[in-house]
């Protein structure tokens, strides 16, 4: 099921999307361009409210752009699928099923046999992990398992490209940085394209190729930086370069008259 | 938070009412009523005819269980109440789901379902006898009418607060629609189902002594009613005590089912 490296290019462009609202039509995404290449890891960062998740939610089919085009491999999205997945930072695993059964409801559109069907929700466990809580119902996992147990889920199935919403928002300091090395693992193995979404610019650094920087709403993409470092990277090792970025997206997103986010 | 249970289930259901009854709130709270009760009898502030004694009470009971009336009448109207709640919980949980799901449902049966929803049971009781007489069918009617509408409302709720996020990740794990339907719309609503169901089965019963009281010739409401015309309130306490008695039990045990059933929605 790993995902071949020449597909998931997602093209947004020319996108907008609006919502209508009692007081009117408001833009929530305006004018975008953006194209994720096969294989890369994209952070996007912003001020709360810019856009970040209404763009994220018209990539995986939620939403549908007011204009212009959002197509996955030349094919437009209509509807979620399979071929996009998404992690979401409440987690969205379904409390009636074990861990082990929240992947198998992923692969049941795959008709394995029984065995086969379980054999893969297990070694999607094993990679993040968790073998040996397989039966446990997520409100008996803390909430770094429960986010593992979702990213096996959705990687299960065999996205192209895989959408992240602040998946490590809800998570203290010291799981998130053992979540991140993580998720790297798994995405080296699968190399689906990935779109991360936060509002913590050190996490879109350690981890992104490309790191997006999204203006206050109606947001648009006000800058890019293309990111070479090795990985696993860290500001003490991967050199002055990282800082020096991480101080400039830091004054990015303070606004001069407030200091309201970030 | 714990969620795996190492007892079986007849264990715990023992041991938790068990510990209900024998707890030491409920023991001083009986023991209060008990001795007020006796002490108000014992004054004959009032004749024995119009508020019997504990004893009194007591020996009505026995006497029904012995002469065999009591078996009689609560297997008959236990089973009038079994039919009628599983007619109308089935019923309820299948439109529940299809108004909580398809718009054109929604759109025919919901206003005409609220409107419904106001009537009280008692009121139905005269039409009942008239469509259906005085045997079964009326009791059925009645019972399966009130849990059906009480289920449906519940069911219908439940369906419409399934998070939006359970749908979201299920629709982009690719999952189809009728497995959405089946695996996550379904158990996401049925802790309201539940609960519906829960207060369909206290419905049950508030109906079916309704039904009883007027236009029947057997039965627990039956026996109140006869009761009354032979001025025997010490028959009339018994079975009042039996008629609380098994609704606490029955509600209890559906309580417990549920639980077992939406096992994740405790804690």
């Amino acid at each position: 099921m790993d995902a071949d490296p020449n597909v998931g290019k997602v093209t947004i462009d020319d996108v907008v999307i609006r919502f209508k609202t009692k007081q009117g039509e408001i833009t929530a995404l305006d004018r975008t361009q953006l194209t994720l290449e096969p294989g890369t890891f994209t952070a996007l960062i912003g001020p709360s409210g810019c856009g970040k998740s209404t763009l994220m939610n018209a990539i995986a089919g939620f939403a549908t752009p007011s204009e212009g085009n959002l197509t996955l491999d030349g094919a437009p999205i209509t509807e979620p699928s399979n071929d996009v997945g998404v992690i979401f930072q409440q987690y969205a695993l379904f409390p009636w099923f074990t861990a082990l059964g929240n992947i198998r409801f992923g692969l049941k559109q795959f008709k394995l046999s029984k065995n086969e069907e379980i054999d893969r929700a297990h070694a999607a466990l094993e990679e993040v992990g968790l073998s040996q809580h397989a039966n446990k119902y997520p409100q008996q996992l803390s909430g770094g398992m429960k986010q593992r147990v979702a990213i096996a889920r959705t990687f299960a199935v065999g996205p192209k490209v895989l959408l992240m919403d602040e998946p490590f928002g809800a998570l203290d300091a010291q799981t998130r940085i053992s979540m991140h090395s993580l998720l790297m693992d798994v995405w080296q193995k699968h190399r689906a394209t990935v779109l991360f979404v936060t509002h913590d610019v050190d996490e879109a650094l350690l981890l992104a190729d490309d790191v997006r920087v999204m203006s206050q709403a109606p947001g648009r993409m006000i800058r890019h930086y293309n990111l070479t470092q090795k990985r696993p990277r860290a500001f003490s090792r991967s050199g002055p370069e990282l800082l020096e970025i991480r101080e400039e997206i830091l004054g990015l997103l303070r606004p001069d008259e407030d200091l309201t986010v970030t | 938070m714990a969620v795996t249970q190492t007892t079986s289930p007849s264990a715990v259901w023992r041991t938790s009412l068990g510990r209900v009854l024998t707890s030491s709130q409920s023991l001083v709270s009986f023991g209060f009523v008990l001795v007020i009760w006796s002490v108000v009898a014992a004054l004959k502030i009032v004749p024995d005819t119009i508020f019997p004694s504990p004893w009194a009470t007591w020996s009505a009971l026995t006497e029904m269980w012995q002469n065999g009336t009591m078996s009689k009448d609560l297997r008959v109207s236990l089973g009038r109440a079994v039919v009628g709640f599983s007619i109308g919980a089935s019923l309820g949980v299948i439109v529940g789901l299809m108004t909580g799901r398809v718009a054109i449902v929604r759109t025919f049966l919901n206003p005409f379902l609220n409107l419904l929803r106001p009537i009280p049971a008692i009121a139905l009781v005269p039409v009942a006898i008239v469509w259906f007489g005085i045997g079964e069918g009326s009791k059925y009617f009645v019972i399966s009418y009130t849990v059906f509408l009480t289920v449906w409302f519940n069911t219908h709720h439940g369906m419409q607060y399934v998070p939006d996020t359970y749908l979201r990740a299920s629709r982009s794990l690719g999952a189809s629609k009728m497995r959405e339907f089946l695996t996550v719309v379904i158990p996401a609503a049925a802790p309201h189902i539940f609960a519906g169901i829960r207060l369909g089965v206290a419905l049950a019963f508030l109906s079916l002594i309704a039904a009883e009281l007027s236009g029947a010739s057997s039965g627990l409401g039956f026996r109140l009613q006869e009761a009354r015309q032979y001025i025997r309130t010490d028959r009339m306490f018994a079975l009042l005590i039996i008629l609380g008695a098994l609704g606490a039990a029955i509600d209890y045990l559906v309580h417990r089912i549920g639980q077992k059933l939406v096992h994740w929605e405790q804690g």
